[in-house]
This record gives structure tokens, C-alpha cells and sequence, in this order.
């Protein structure tokens, strides 16, 4: 995959470009609003990262410009403004996603990916699996090495999202976002508490170690033992 | 500056006041004038019309006796009127009998009457006279009356006139002068204090006097204004403090985290390092809310209005929390009623919710219960849990305010700050009172 990150602090390019590049994508990067704006117009990419402020260019500036040119390319953007109506107004010029600086990789990671999928007109999944867990999205099924789980419609949210993203690393954020239309930081162990809830489903079957539990960052759904 | 710099040397006769005062005098100056020219002309009109009617019943009986006296009896009669009546002159063929030895040219007939001077011997030589002619058998008559007493009466009624307008000016300008003086009195006094203030002496206040006029009650408002921003630099300065004292603990943790890092084994590594993560991600979260705390305060952030079910809300909030107050073995329970409607933001005035039940189960304790009621408009979260003394009811809401003195309850200590400034922007109000044992806030839409 394609992606191009617009953004003007070295320290945060490095940091994002090596991730991408660890992960198997391709980077390549514009420091500065008016080249962001003249890569992104003339070359094809499949997704931008966008900061909000940049040097010659505002970043909301650039997205205008650039939807203006009819380009569809998802554009996530990345900003130190936090507040709830900042992260509207992204969203409302055109971005597709937001997040906040300072932000942990594998959280961009996880929503890079989510917006690079959507433009592949992947056919609807009715079935998840991830090593010997099964999940059946129309019936809501759920089996874990052939028994079935009862589970509640949220612990239901979370492990789908888990599975959709395995072995990577989910923020509590993004869990949190997933499955509770809020957009806040609960400053709190809510998703913990979820988490945990799930897993005791899995320990009595004895698969507890497959929700991995990273300190510092979230939470990993692992394939197997 | 130069504008408050002037205030303090303005001149008396600078001030409004002064200006006031000087449209008043103006306006009595016209009024008092108004009045003494009417009654100048009232004056002048009456006695015009008793000189008429003086002549004119002098005509009459002159025109009598010439009928029925004969020419040597009119002419006594001429000689001997009394000067005090009227002054009369006949022209007996080529003589003049009477009061006067002329007859001046041009004279009119009356009811015409024309003002003529005349000479005396007396100590007023020239006198004024008003008069006219009379045709009669025995040839023409003048008759006509001293109006110069008049004119001096006139004259002087002039001169007090005058007087009178003059003091009035005078006493009403000085009394402005005086008035404006203490006015501006006041004024400077408020302003010295001011710059008082402005130097930085927050505790200073302006008199109030005992006379409760509008001065007494700016200042009144002014202290008023005063005293909340006072309050609000303490505030600050505590919050200042608090937040040096909050950020410091995790700051320091991270710095000796650091500094033990290089002699971790690869092993370790990973786990110290999430451990610092953990700590930053503290700092930032109280910087974070500190920073959304102000602008939904001072109205920065603009609400996403919608309309909301408070009901939907109270579910969310049950779902979401449940799980949390089974991990503390305590019962939470919910209760909702009539499905209401509500504008606001969702987003802020779930996460006030989600607040206020977050502390009930971080607070309670464990085994205890929890309930959240809806009814109407009204949300209550209930515990019966220790509760909070009632002299702190207030003093929870202030910013960074944590009643466990140790702090060792990890939290930003914005969290009840926060729901305050969210719900009193959705003029919804909350109140804290005791379940007995426990804590009731009430949130009233």
C-alpha cells in the first residue's frame, strides 16, 4: 500500500515512516502544505496523513483543495488540537478519520489499515476466523476451538473488532470507539473491565492467554498458541 | 492609559456635570426671561388700555360741558381742571387756555393718542405726556395724561428684572460648580483606586457611602466584580499549584524510570517501557482535560446540539458501567421513566454521566450499591457508599480539589469540574446531597 504523510516535525516522520515501513508499506512523505498538495494531486496513493499544521499550507486548507479536485483518497488526519470540535471540523472538511498527537503507532497503524481496506471493495465477510475462533456475523455465532461462547451484544463488538485486526496491537481507544458510539477518554478501566469479562470466557475454555493484554498500549487478539 | 491618565486632571468645568449645570442655568436664564417679558407685556398692555379709557372718559365729559355750559363757564371749567385728571388745553380763538401754553402739530384725534414731551419748571423738567385732540362747539381740546410715571415704574421693573435673571445665573452656576466639584470628587477617588487595582492590589474596594445613590451602587457592582475575580485568581493560583503538585509525581517517576533504563535487561525492556507510557499518558490526560475544562467553561467549545433521549443515555450509561461495578462486587442498578428529550451534545454530556458514575464506583466501596434513576428530567445517582461531609459539597466541583489528601486515587481531579461546566452549559443543574449513608447527585434538565 501507498501512502503519503504530510508533515513537517522530522521527529514524528521518522517515527511514522519507520513503523510503515516495518509493517511492509510504502511511505513516502511531503513536509510542507504546498508539496503535500502537489504529491497528492499528481500521484496515486492510497492513503494520506495529514497534520494539521503545517508550514505554507494549513492542513485543512490542503484537504479542501484536494477534495476540491474530486479525489476520493481517504485522508487521516493527525493533530495536537484535541478538542471534540477540532476533530469535527477535521472530519467536516473532508478527513476521514482523526487522531491526536501524541499517538501510539500501532493505534494509526490499526485506522491506516482500516482506511486503506475500505477503498478495495473487499466482498462483505459474513465469517471471521482467527486460529480456531469462528465467528459467524449473521447469526452472531461464536465458537472457540468448535464450543460455543455466550456473549453479551458488547463483549460480541469487542472481540469482532479484535478479530478483525489480529495479532496487532488495539488500542483501548479504538476499542472504546468500536464499540460505544462516545467519542471521550473514559480515564478509566471500562474496556479493562470488558476485556476481562471476555477473557474469563475464554480461560473456561482454556484459551485465556489468547487475549494478550500489552501494558502501555492495549490489547493483542494472538492467532493460535 | 492616557485615557484613565486624564480622568485624574480633569478641571471641574471639564465634567459632565459642569456641562449639565450650564444647560440648566440656561434654561431657568430662559424661562425667568420668558416669564418678565410676559409680564412686561402684560403690564404695558394694561396700562395702554386705562390711559384709553382715562382719555376717552375724559372726552365724553368735556364733549358734556361744551353741550351744556356756555364758552365763558367751559372756559373756568378748562382752567380749573384738576391737573391730576388730565391735562387740558382749549384754543379760545387765538389764546390757549389751560394746562399747557402749546399744542403740539400733528396731534390726533381720540381715540388716536400720541406721546409729546413737555417742559417744566420743576425738578423733573421733562415730562411725558400721552394725549389727543377733541372736536367740541367751542373748537378743539387737547386732553392728555402723564404716562412717564409709567415709564420709570417700567424702567424699574426692568432693572429687577435683570437682578433677578443675573442671580439666578449666578447662584445656579456656582451650585454646578460646587455639585460637579463632588461628583468629580468621587470620581477621582474611584479612579486613584482603580490604578490601585490595575498596579496589582486586588484586595482593594471602593466606598460605599450611606446615601445609596447611583455612584454607591457602581460601586457596589464594581466590588462585586472584584470580589469574583479575586476568587478566581486564587482559584488559578491553587490550580497552579495543585497542577505543579499532580504532574510532578508522574514526572518524576518517569525521570528516574529513565534514567534506570539503560540497565535494564532486554528482558525488562519492553515492560519498563510501557510502565513510563503509562505515566505519560497520565501527564497528558490532566493536560488534556485542564485544557477541555477551560474552553467548555468559558464557552470556547461549541456544542454539537442534538436532540438526545435521556433514557437511551441512562442505558448506555448502565451497559457501559456494569461490568466496572461487578469488578468492585458492587450492584448497580437502573431505573428509567418517561422517555424525555433533551438538546445538547452528546458526546459531553455522556462523558459527565459516565463521570459522575465512575466516581460512584470508584468512591463507594466495595459491596456497595449503586443505582441510577431517571425520572422525568431528572437523572439521580445514588450510593450508599461513605458519602461526602456536607462542608465539602460545594468545594468538590472546584478544580483539582480531591477530598483523599494523599492523591493516591489516580485521577486528573478535573473530573467534577468538568461535569459542572458541561451541565451548567446545558443549563442543567446538579446538586449533591446525602442518601444517609451515601451520596445523591441529582442532575435536573
Amino acid at each position: 500500500m501507498k501512502i503519503l504523510l504530510v508533515e513537517d516535525d522530522t521527529t514524528t516522520i521518522e517515527y511514522v515512516v519507520k513503523g510503515f515501513i516495518e509493517q511492509g508499506h510504502n511511505i513516502e512523505t511531503a513536509s510542507d502544505g504546498h508539496q503535500g498538495l502537489l504529491l497528492a494531486t499528481s500521484m496515486t496513493y492510497d492513503l494520506v496523513i495529514l497534520d494539521r499544521m503545517l508550514p505554507q499550507l494549513d492542513g485543512l486548507k490542503l484537504l479542501a483543495a484536494l477534495r476540491a479536485t474530486g479525489s476520493q483518497t481517504p485522508v487521516l488526519i493527525l493533530s495536537a488540537l484535541s478538542h471534540v470540535d477540532e476533530r469535527v471540523k477535521g472530519l467536516r472538511a473532508g478527513g476521514d478519520d482523526y487522531m491526536t498527537k501524541p499517538f501510539a503507532f500501532s493505534e494509526l497503524l490499526v485506522r491506516a489499515e482500516k482506511l486503506m481496506q475500505r477503498g478495495l471493495s473487499q466482498p462483505t465477510e459474513t465469517k471471521l476466523s482467527v486460529g480456531n475462533l469462528v465467528m459467524e456475523l449473521l447469526t452472531r455465532k461464536v465458537t472457540l476451538d468448535g464450543s460455543e461462547l455466550m456473549l453479551q451484544p458488547k463483549e460480541f463488538q469487542l472481540l469482532k473488532y479484535l478479530m478483525e485486526h489480529p495479532n496487532q496491537v488495539v488500542s483501548r481507544t479504538l476499542l472504546f470507539e468500536a464499540v460505544w458510539d462516545y467519542h471521550f477518554d473514559p480515564r478509566t478501566n471500562v474496556i479493562d473491565v470488558h476485556i476481562a469479562k471476555l477473557r474469563r470466557k475464554f480461560e473456561e475454555l482454556g484459551f485465556g492467554e489468547l487475549i494478550e493484554t500489552v501494558r502501555g498500549a492495549g490489547y493483542r487478539l494472538r492467532e493460535g498458541h | 492609559m492616557p485615557a484613565i491618565a486624564s480622568v485624574k486632571g480633569i478641571k471641574p468645568y471639564q465634567s459632565s456635570a459642569w456641562r449639565i449645570t450650564i444647560i440648566f442655568s440656561a434654561l431657568v436664564t430662559l424661562i425667568i426671561g420668558t416669564l418678565l417679558f410676559g409680564m412686561y407685556r402684560q403690564l404695558m398692555n394694561e396700562q395702554e388700555l386705562q390711559t384709553d379709557q382715562h382719555l376717552a372718559s375724559e372726552k365724553a365729559r368735556y364733549q358734556q360741558m361744551a353741550m351744556t355750559l356756555d364758552r365763558r363757564s367751559f372756559g373756568i371749567q378748562v382752567k380749573t381742571a384738576d391737573p391730576n385728571t388730565a391735562l387740558v388745553v382749549w384754543r379760545n380763538s387765538f389764546d390757549l387756555v389751560g394746562a399747557l401754553s402749546f399744542i403740539p402739530d400733528d396731534m390726533p384725534m381720540l381715540p388716536q393718542t400720541r406721546e409729546f414731551p413737555i417742559l417744566t419748571g420743576g425738578p423733573d423738567k421733562l415730562h411725558i405726556l400721552t394725549g389727543g385732540l377733541v372736536m367740541t362747539r367751542y373748537g378743539p381740546v387737547l386732553i392728555a395724561t402723564r404716562t412717564d410715571q409709567l415709564g420709570t415704574l417700567i424702567e424699574r421693573f426692568i432693572n429687577v428684572a435683570i437682578t433677578a435673571l443675573m442671580l439666578a445665573i449666578v447662584l445656579t452656576l456656582a451650585l454646578g460648580y460646587l455639585f460637579s466639584k463632588a461628583i468629580l470628587r468621587r470620581l477621582v477617588q474611584y479612579n486613584r483606586l482603580s490604578r490601585l487595582i490595575e498596579k496589582g492590589e486586588y484586595s482593594t474596594r471602593l466606598p460605599v457611602s450611606w446615601r445609596q445613590d447611583e455612584f454607591d451602587m457602581l460601586a457596589v457592582k464594581f466590588n462585586g466584580v472584584l470580589d469574583t475575580l479575586e476568587n478566581n485568581l486564587t482559584a488559578v493560583r491553587g490550580a497552579t499549584d495543585n497542577i505543579a503538585h499532580d504532574l510532578r509525581t508522574p514526572l518524576s517517576h518517569l525521570r528516574i524510570g529513565l534514567e534506570q533504563l539503560p540497565d535494564k535487561t532486554s528482558q525488562e525492556l519492553p515492560e519498563a517501557c510501557a510502565i513510563l507510557t503509562e505515566e505519560l499518558d497520565h501527564c497528558l490526560a490532566t493536560f488534556d482535560a485542564m485544557l477541555s475544562l477551560t474552553r467548555i467553561e468559558e464557552g470556547q467549545q461549541t456544542l454539537e446540539l442534538q436532540d438526545l433521549s435521556i433514557k437511551d443515555m441512562c442505558e448506555d450509561l448502565f451497559e457501559m458501567a456494569e461490568a466496572m461495578a461487578e469488578l468492585n462486587q458492587q450492584t448497580l442498578l437502573l431505573s428509567t421513566g418517561e422517555d424525555i428529550k433533551v438538546t445538547g451534545d452528546k458526546y459531553l454530556l455522556f462523558q459527565a454521566l459516565f463521570n459522575l458514575v465512575d466516581n460512584a464506583i470508584k468512591y463507594a466501596g466495595d459491596g456497595a450499591t449503586i443505582e441510577i434513576v431517571q425520572t422525568g428530567r431528572e437523572i439521580q445517582i445514588r450510593d450508599n457508599g461513605p458519602g461526602i461531609p456536607s462542608e465539602a459539597k460545594d468545594r468538590v466541583f472546584e478544580r483539582l480539589v480531591r477530598l483523599d489528601p494523599s492523591r493516591h486515587n489516580k485521577g486528573t481531579g478535573l473530573g467534577l469540574s468538568l461535569v459542572k461546566a458541561i451541565l451548567v452549559r446545558h443549563n442543567a443543574k446538579v446538586t449533591l446531597s446525602d442518601n444517609q449513608p451515601g451520596l445523591v447527585v441529582r442532575i435536573n434538565f
